[in-house]
């Protein structure tokens, strides 16, 4: 599903990642662990094409990084699902129309976006509150908000940068537990972190970055 | 079709979530409406303001002492040949020492014992002249008639009203389309600002997987419904501003000019707001998603 062949690329200011090479395999959980700054948000851009390699390829599904044209971009990023630390909810409207966006993006009909919004918040655990606006959520509500958008077009893929940041242990533990529950249902998984605590002895592939490069995996 | 329901349906929205933002960008786009149609609607009247004008001109033509009254009406009508001519009526003899009476009180026969006043004609001028129009070789044309003794007009008073409507008239339309243009830049930054504040919302879309066209059509929709509201409120005060300088001109002057508004007028307003709103939202999504 995804393929990195020697893929570098620098920042205008400086870092990035160098020379990655790896592959991860369809319905793969892999944590992607580093300290901050070690190139996992970069990594990340390019998989969704937010950023262009400067040397080397990468390959997201049946899509190439030296070959896909900037108007295919939105049809990679409709089968990815993001979660991000900072959850990228919208505040201006409630947590039934943050769910709903990517239906209507996909454009979904009318009468089948409710039953889908309230399977996506009722798999990750989110209870009531459908009305409510983000800035009236904690941040465990947030994030579960953030990963039932990302779940609820049933992407292929799910990428999810660093989103236990700014959670409490246990939000952060029971995140982790519902990421892997979506990979069992066949979803593959890409969880960028930089608590190795949260991440060590769960039986996953890990990818350790470090200064851009890959050090272990 | 769902999806574009969905589209306008976010950009009604987005004019009710959005209040100050939309307020800020239909204020300006008002103002700007409100002044480009007043200067509109001076540019319109400017003509029936000269033509008012126009018709208080006068020329009085004074015929010598030899000239008799059938005569005089043969000069009359000579002079009505003269192009920016409208009329030209004889005043007898008669008529003058009535004249004389009704303007200085006092009867010039019992004082003189003969009437020393000659035949004279008073003439005026085109009024509906689409052209600058010139009195003095109106005035020089009469004056080279046969049995013509004196020609008096308000030479500079003509000339300096003429001079001044040129003027406008030369620099009106370079004026119109600087302001358009100062007002088109205004309401573009405004638009730009309050889509800028949504640049989140621009790239959770990106992100998610929405085409440009996506990200763009409620923008697109809002920009209308804000152009539209803005016409919809500058139409009406700008029917009223001129209706209050009407009833101004008409019970505190002697100005017996009625201003008028083209209908077509506000159709250009809403054009032009719309236009004006749908460009500038689309130039600066466009702007932020780059």
């Amino acid at each position: 599903m995804i393929e990195f062949n020697n893929v570098s690329y620098t920042h205008s200011k400086g870092k990035g990642v160098t020379n990655l090479t790896f592959s991860i395999d369809d319905g793969d959980f892999v944590f992607l662990i580093g300290a901050t700054g070690s190139g996992k948000t970069t990594l990340m851009r390019l998989i969704y094409f937010d950023l262009w390699s400067d040397t080397g390829k990468v390959q997201v599904g049946g899509y190439k990084s030296d070959s896909i044209r900037i108007k295919h971009v939105p049809d990679i990023r409709k089968n990815i699902g993001m979660v991000f630390q900072d959850y990228h909810l919208l505040d201006d409207r409630n947590v039934f129309h943050n769910v709903a966006l990517p239906l209507h993006v996909l454009g979904y009909n009318a009468q089948e976006i409710p039953y889908r919004v309230e399977e996506a918040l009722e798999l990750v655990g989110f209870e009531g509150k459908r009305e409510h606006y983000p800035n009236e959520l904690s941040g465990g509500e947030k994030q579960k908000v953030t990963l039932a958008r990302a779940i609820v077009k049933e992407p292929d893929l799910i990428l999810a940068d660093e989103p236990t940041g700014n959670l409490d242990p246990v939000s952060a533990f029971e995140l982790v537990q519902l990421l892997e529950t979506i990979n069992n249902n066949g979803t593959t998984v890409l969880m960028a972190s930089h608590n190795y605590n949260l991440i060590k002895g769960r039986g996953r592939r890990i990818l350790e970055l470090k200064d851009g490069a890959i050090r272990g995996s | 079709m769902d999806k574009f329901l969905y589209l306008i349906s976010e950009g009604f929205k987005n004019v009710w979530r959005h209040k100050m933002t939309t307020f800020t960008a239909v204020f300006s786009l008002f103002l700007a409406l409100y002044v480009v149609g007043l200067l509109a609607t001076a540019g319109e009247n400017t003509k029936s303001i000269l033509q008012y004008l126009r018709s208080k001109y006068k020329i009085e033509v004074f015929f010598k002492q030899d000239i008799d009254y059938q005569s005089a009406k043969k000069i009359s009508n000579s002079i009505l040949q003269i192009k920016g001519i409208r009329s030209s009526t004889v005043i007898n003899k008669d008529d003058a020492v009535r004249i004389f009476k009704d303007q200085f009180g006092e009867d010039i026969l019992s004082i003189l014992g003969y009437n020393p006043l000659p035949i004279s004609a008073v003439v005026n001028l085109k009024r509906k002249s689409e052209q600058v129009l010139d009195a003095s070789p109106i005035v020089n044309k009469i004056k080279s008639l046969e049995g013509i003794e004196e020609v008096r007009y308000q030479g500079s008073l003509i000339k300096k009203i003429e001079r001044t409507y040129a003027k406008i008239m030369k620099y009106f339309p370079y004026l119109a389309v600087v302001f358009i243009l100062v007002a088109v830049l205004v309401i573009y930054n405004t638009v730009k600002l309050s889509i800028f504040a949504r640049k989140e919302l621009i790239n959770s879309l990106k992100l998610i997987g929405a085409t440009k066209i996506f990200i763009k059509m409620p923008f697109i929709f809002e920009g209308l419904i804000d152009g539209i509201v803005a016409a919809a409120i500058a139409s009406p005060l700008i029917f009223g501003t001129i209706n209050g300088v009407n009833y101004l001109m008409n019970n505190f002057t002697s100005w017996n000019i009625q201003l008028s508004i083209a209908p077509v007028l506000f159709l250009w307003l809403t054009l032009l707001s719309g236009i004006i709103s749908v460009v500038g939202s689309y130039r600066a999504v466009s702007d932020i998603m780059k």
